[in-house]
């Protein structure tokens, strides 16, 4: 079994799977608490865009596909401030016509693409050091943001009023929220594919609301289990040859329905004893 | 215990009017609010109490007019005012305890001293709840969390938006005379939106009444009289008289 931690490909897919996991994890627990669950796919989607201009233009689509990502996060969070449209109304609007301009500049490309079919279901092969070292410099930022505004980001999240009174700005945190969100989609992309990425965000906070016992569990668990689900998916997309994306949301879903399993046996075995 | 109550107006109102859309909420609103006083609010549902306390805190800027604390702009004075919101909109089966949440408002608020969070819990008598979830709290109880979590600072305001609206009527007793100590024994300014008349006219010694314009200012005895009430909630609630 350790021989596959020898092969290149599969140390940069695991180490970007673990990096990429401990952000998802973390972001998810915010996205999860503000029932924002529909960014994830929309930003997601609205990759495609910026991929397949990359692609046809010829130049890297992760680093623009990251550009294009902040982009859209920014407009969606103009839409929001400024307008009453709401925030579900403004990703759907903005995110499919960036899906809808993505597979239109796909349909200009002549011929079989392999690097759009792979951003589409996600690859272990597909990740390159050149797309690791990206992943690793942004992990690395996002990680000391969120360790600096995890409790403010918290508060935000239950109480916007009082964190306001209390000398913060919302509508900043708001916006460093989104773009996190929108680069780790990104980043993750590759390995998952357009199609389920976002179910790697919401999946594991998911799974660890329904067992936490506290916020600060909550958190943990959730990163926890992003990590473990990554980690069980790329071995068995290895081991049993399957997309990488499949195999590691279908993980992280089959996590799920095991722990809602176990907590509703547990309040039934508790009602009877 | 005597309390004292400056002359000099603490929070300045002058011609404030606000509207959401085509609806007028607030129409020429003028009035003075005093330093250490208990200021209640009264009037009938969408009457623009909440939207005033909402300008009061900064929280929205009036079309017209201004609102000034202490000579400053709201925005300005926001950290010095605590804020017990009728109810917060969050998902109540997410897992953050009361510690939790009230930790994470000493962790992010660096404009002033923490006061010690378990001191705090004991006052409101909540001290048994600290490791239980927010959402399996009583309404009584949430509302009193988020009075601890308002009193963590030594604040110069208290905003409370319907303080008793989900409480029973010995948690409401108990809530008035917690509101009236922290007045009285810290000389915190409160501003109370409530519609419980006999409450109001126990505890508050100012009462704004409220239906869009003002309608009134003044002390409860002066102010809650069966015509002013009628304007306010309509001919029923003007048969009301109350007994001392």
């Amino acid at each position: 079994m350790l021989e596959l931690f020898s092969y290149p490909f599969m140390q940069r897919a695991l180490l970007s799977g673990i990096l990429i996991s401990l952000i998802l994890g973390w972001l998810g627990t915010f996205i999860v608490s503000r029932k924002m669950s529909f960014i994830g796919d929309g930003i997601a989607h609205a990759s495609l865009g910026g991929i397949a201009l990359a692609v046809l233009v010829g130049i890297a689509p992760l680093p623009t596909a990251l550009i294009f990502g902040i982009l859209l996060a920014c407009i969606l969070f103009t839409i929001e401030q400024k307008t009453n449209i709401g925030t579900d109304s403004a990703i759907g609007i903005i995110f499919t016509s960036s899906l809808a301009l993505g597979i239109m500049l796909i349909s200009l490309h002549q011929g079989y693409q392999p690097e759009l079919i792979s951003y589409l279901f996600g690859n272990i092969l597909a990740i390159s050091t050149h797309d690791l070292v990206i992943t690793l410099v942004i992990s690395t930022i996002a990680l000391i943001a969120l360790s600096i505004w995890n409790n403010k980001l918290i508060f935000i999240t239950f109480d916007k009023d009082g964190a306001y009174l209390s000398g913060i700005s919302p509508a900043r945190y708001d916006l460093a929220l989104y773009i996190l969100t929108a680069l780790s989609i990104i980043l993750s992309v590759k390995l998952v594919g357009v199609i389920l990425v976002s179910a790697l965000l919401i999946t594991p906070s998911a799974t660890a609301k329904l067992i936490a016992p506290s916020f600060a569990a909550f958190q943990k668990i959730a990163i926890t289990l992003a990590c473990m689900t990554t980690c069980i998916g790329l071995l068995m997309s290895y081991y049993l040859d399957l997309p990488s994306g499949a195999a590691i949301i279908l993980t992280g879903s089959f996590i799920f329905t095991l722990t809602l399993l176990g907590k509703k046996m547990k309040m039934i075995y508790d009602k009877q004893s | 215990m005597q309390k004292k109550i400056s002359i000099k107006p603490y929070i300045e109102i002058k011609d404030v009017t606000h509207r959401y859309g085509t609806i007028t909420v607030l129409d020429q609103i003028s009035c003075t609010i005093e330093k250490g006083s208990l200021t209640a609010i009264l009037g009938p549902n969408g009457s623009g109490k909440t939207t005033l306390v909402r300008a009061i805190m900064g929280l929205l800027t009036p079309d017209k007019g201004t609102i000034t604390i202490n000579g400053k702009n709201p925005k300005e004075m926001r950290t010095n005012i605590g804020y017990v919101p009728q109810q917060l909109q969050f998902d109540r089966t997410l897992p953050i305890t009361v510690k939790e949440f009230l930790e994470v408002y000493t962790c992010t608020n660096t404009h002033h001293q923490h006061k010690d969070s378990t001191h705090i819990l004991a006052e409101v008598g909540l001290t048994e709840h600290i490791h239980q979830k927010i959402g399996t709290l009583s309404g009584g109880q949430f509302q009193r969390a988020l009075i601890a979590r308002a009193l963590l600072h030594k604040k110069d305001i208290l905003i409370l938006d319907e303080p008793s609206a989900a409480i029973d009527a010995e948690g409401e007793e108990t809530l008035y005379q917690m509101i009236e100590k922290l007045n009285r024994e810290h000389g915190i300014t409160c501003i109370l939106i409530s519609h419980d008349i006999t409450m109001v006219h126990r505890f508050a010694d100012s009462v704004l009444c409220l239906n869009k314009e003002k309608i009134c200012q003044g002390t409860p005895s002066d102010t809650i009289t069966p015509d002013v009430l009628k304007k306010l909630y309509g001919s029923e609630m003007g048969m009301y008289h109350h007994h001392h």
